[in-house]
């Protein structure tokens, strides 16, 4: 078995490669000029790319305003009830999108908490809002989780010299740490960012699948694949796919990166 | 100056139980102790980066128990420096500078001033990443006294360099200290820095002081047999003490001292082995203690050469190479050694050892 074993392990690496590649690759191989230029130049598909870029932009925001303090402070630990909070915060992250979503529109729609923001005007469900909660709810463990293990991997004593050197505390993390986390930072940015733009169980259940409301690019998949638009279909999941290996690009790039620090 | 009053901390591993510490003027204090021992923690808990469970900080006549670092005027060194890597040794250094805005030309003078002290003005637009370690020692020593400092917490800062270096330094640290005239508080486990650096010494031990004063008094009347141990008196033999009535008797095992200090119960002796005369004949003189030995191995130590010698039990004595080579010492040959009593150091470790099990 012995001086098989490393053979074996190639093989199966480069069959799963093979794999990847087939199945991917082939997916560009069933578009054809024409339909890419009908579908770009489409209303629907338009609309489609401007919400996602509009409400993926915005959820990565939103994600980064509470993840960066949230993961900063794990990371530091020491908080009162740290264990059974982190693993509370973690949940969502082996939880299938599309249960997060059923919790969602039965938060926002039967609870009082719900009813009640629907009472001020500031209605959820079926909306693009709906959209921009499902992805924020959905990607925040996961930024979290990425800036947590950034800043823990800095070392506290940065910020203590940088406090007996005129730093508040505040000024310490902003001057001192935050930028040493710059790699994980943009790292976990990016990766949230292709995330929210592909979302689809949380948001289909929250936002639900109106075409030329709630349609994002996954969405517009969905119902084009449903009505039988197989070209449209087609050519969306390549859009997606391009997103996704820009994103992995630029991933690798950024941990070369970090690695040399 | 300062004083450290009864402070207690835990964090972690690491604790501070009751612990007391007093400067009076700006001296340079050398604290040693083991790893383990909380001193970090306790140089943390000056700067103000930990607040004590119990306790207060006293600093220039103020209780500066609850003061934010930022307020306290005390410096502070890590042993790995933490040197800023996003920014240059010229921003490292302007850091605080920045930080509290202060004005331009105050800036100017004093980077020059400790720049040249300690000759790093070609290193201002270098990366830290790119220094070596002793550059990055002056960096951070500079970084850390361009706010003029009141007190400069060092924690180990010698520890990671060679040798040549480490001397070096310590020659610089101590012209920052004559020229600045602040007290520094230095961390060690190095028994060199104390006699290298220390005007008094701390001894710390499990989160408290348990000895301080000038370094020569402490070595030369150790209180306790672990602060024998770190000063670096080698020979430490444990054993039975029994008075007679005039004095009493040492059983150290194949060996019996008669000394006239009444002891009695477990004690641990301490004998410097610098302390220890070694002659070829039995010699008349005012020491009364002369033994037979004979020379098991011969160590240098520099200048020195320690000379391990059985007299029944194992005891160094420290000579140095000329008169090695004079009296043609090597493993085998008889010798006599020879010590006065007043070097002999009895501890006392009945009541020490039972706390120390607990």
């Amino acid at each position: 078995m012995g001086k098989f074993f490393y053979p074996i392990t190639a093989i199966l690496a480069f069959f799963s490669g093979g794999v990847t590649l087939l199945v991917l690759g082939g997916l560009i191989t069933f578009i054809s000029p024409d339909s890419i230029v009908q579908t770009l130049t489409s209303p629907e598909i338009g609309y489609a790319i401007q919400l996602s870029l509009v409400t993926s932009i915005i959820s990565t925001t939103l994600c980064a305003v509470v993840a960066i303090p949230s993961g900063y402070i794990l990371s530091r630990g020491g908080l009162y009830g740290q264990r059974p909070l982190v693993m509370l915060l973690m949940l969502p992250l082996s939880l299938p999108p599309l249960v997060a979503g059923v919790a969602l529109l039965l938060f926002f729609a039967r609870t009082p908490i719900g009813t009640g923001l629907e009472d001020i005007g500031i209605t959820v469900v079926y909306t693009q809002l709906g959209i921009i909660v499902a992805q924020w709810f959905v990607n925040l463990p996961y930024l979290i989780r990425v800036m947590r293990s950034s800043f823990a991997m800095i070392s506290p004593r940065y910020e203590h010299i940088a406090r007996t050197l005129g730093c508040t505390d505040f000024q310490a993390f902003w001057h001192i740490t935050l930028p040493m986390a710059r790699a994980g930072l943009i790292s976990g940015l990016v990766i949230t960012w292709s995330k929210a733009m592909g979302e689809f169980g949380a948001v289909l259940m929250l936002a639900g699948a109106t075409r030329m409301h709630t349609e994002t690019l996954p969405i517009a998949l969905y119902l084009n694949m449903a009505t039988g638009d197989l070209d449209i279909a087609i050519t969306t999941a390549c859009i997606l796919l391009g997103i996704a290996a820009v994103t992995m690009f630029f991933f690798e790039r950024l941990s070369e990166g970090s690695e040399r620090v | 100056m300062l004083f450290v009053d009864n402070v207690s901390l835990t964090l972690g591993d690491f604790h501070l139980n009751s612990l007391s510490l007093h400067l009076e003027s700006p001296e340079y204090w050398v604290i040693i102790g083991p790893s383990g021992a909380g001193k970090t923690i306790l140089l943390e808990t000056i700067a103000g980066i930990h607040r004590p469970d119990k306790g207060r900080i006293y600093f220039e006549g103020n209780d500066i128990t609850h003061y934010q670092p930022k307020d306290r005027h005390i410096a502070m060194m890590y042993q790995d420096l933490m040197l800023f890597p996003h920014m240059t040794v010229r921003e490292n250094i302007l850091f605080s500078m920045k930080i509290r805005k202060t004005d331009d030309d105050d800036i100017k003078e004093k980077v020059s001033d400790l720049v040249n002290i300690l000759g790093i003005s070609n290193l201002i637009d270098r990366n830290p990443d790119t220094l070596s370690g002793g550059e990055a020692q002056r960096v951070a020593l500079t970084r850390a006294l361009i706010q003029k400092p009141r007190l400069l917490l060092l924690d180990e800062p010698l520890s990671a360099l060679d040798s040549m270096t480490r001397e070096r330094l310590r020659q610089e640290i101590r012209k920052i200290h004559q020229h600045l005239k602040i007290p520094i508080i230095h961390i060690t486990h190095h028994f060199e820095d104390v006699y290298a650096l220390a005007e008094k010494v701390a001894i710390m031990q499990d989160g408290m002081i348990v000895q301080t004063g000038k370094p020569e008094d402490v070595f030369s009347h150790p209180c306790t047999p672990y602060v024998a141990q770190i000063c670096g008196t080698e020979n430490i033999f444990r054993g039975e003490a029994t008075a007679d009535g005039t004095g009493s008797v040492l059983n150290l095992g194949a060996l019996c001292i008669r000394i006239t200090a009444p002891y009695s119960g477990p004690v641990v002796v301490a004998l410097r082995s610098e302390d220890i005369i070694i002659s070829l004949e039995r010699f008349r003189s005012s020491a009364r203690h002369t033994l037979q030995a004979t020379v098991v191995e011969l160590i240098p130590s520099g200048p020195f050469i320690r000379v391990v010698l059985n007299t029944g039990i194992r005891m160094i004595a420290m000579v140095t190479r000329t008169s090695c080579e004079e009296f043609a010492l090597k493993p085998g040959c008889q010798v006599f050694v020879t010590f006065k009593e007043s070097a002999i150091h009895v501890i006392p470790t009945g009541e020490l050892d039972d706390e120390r099990r607990q």
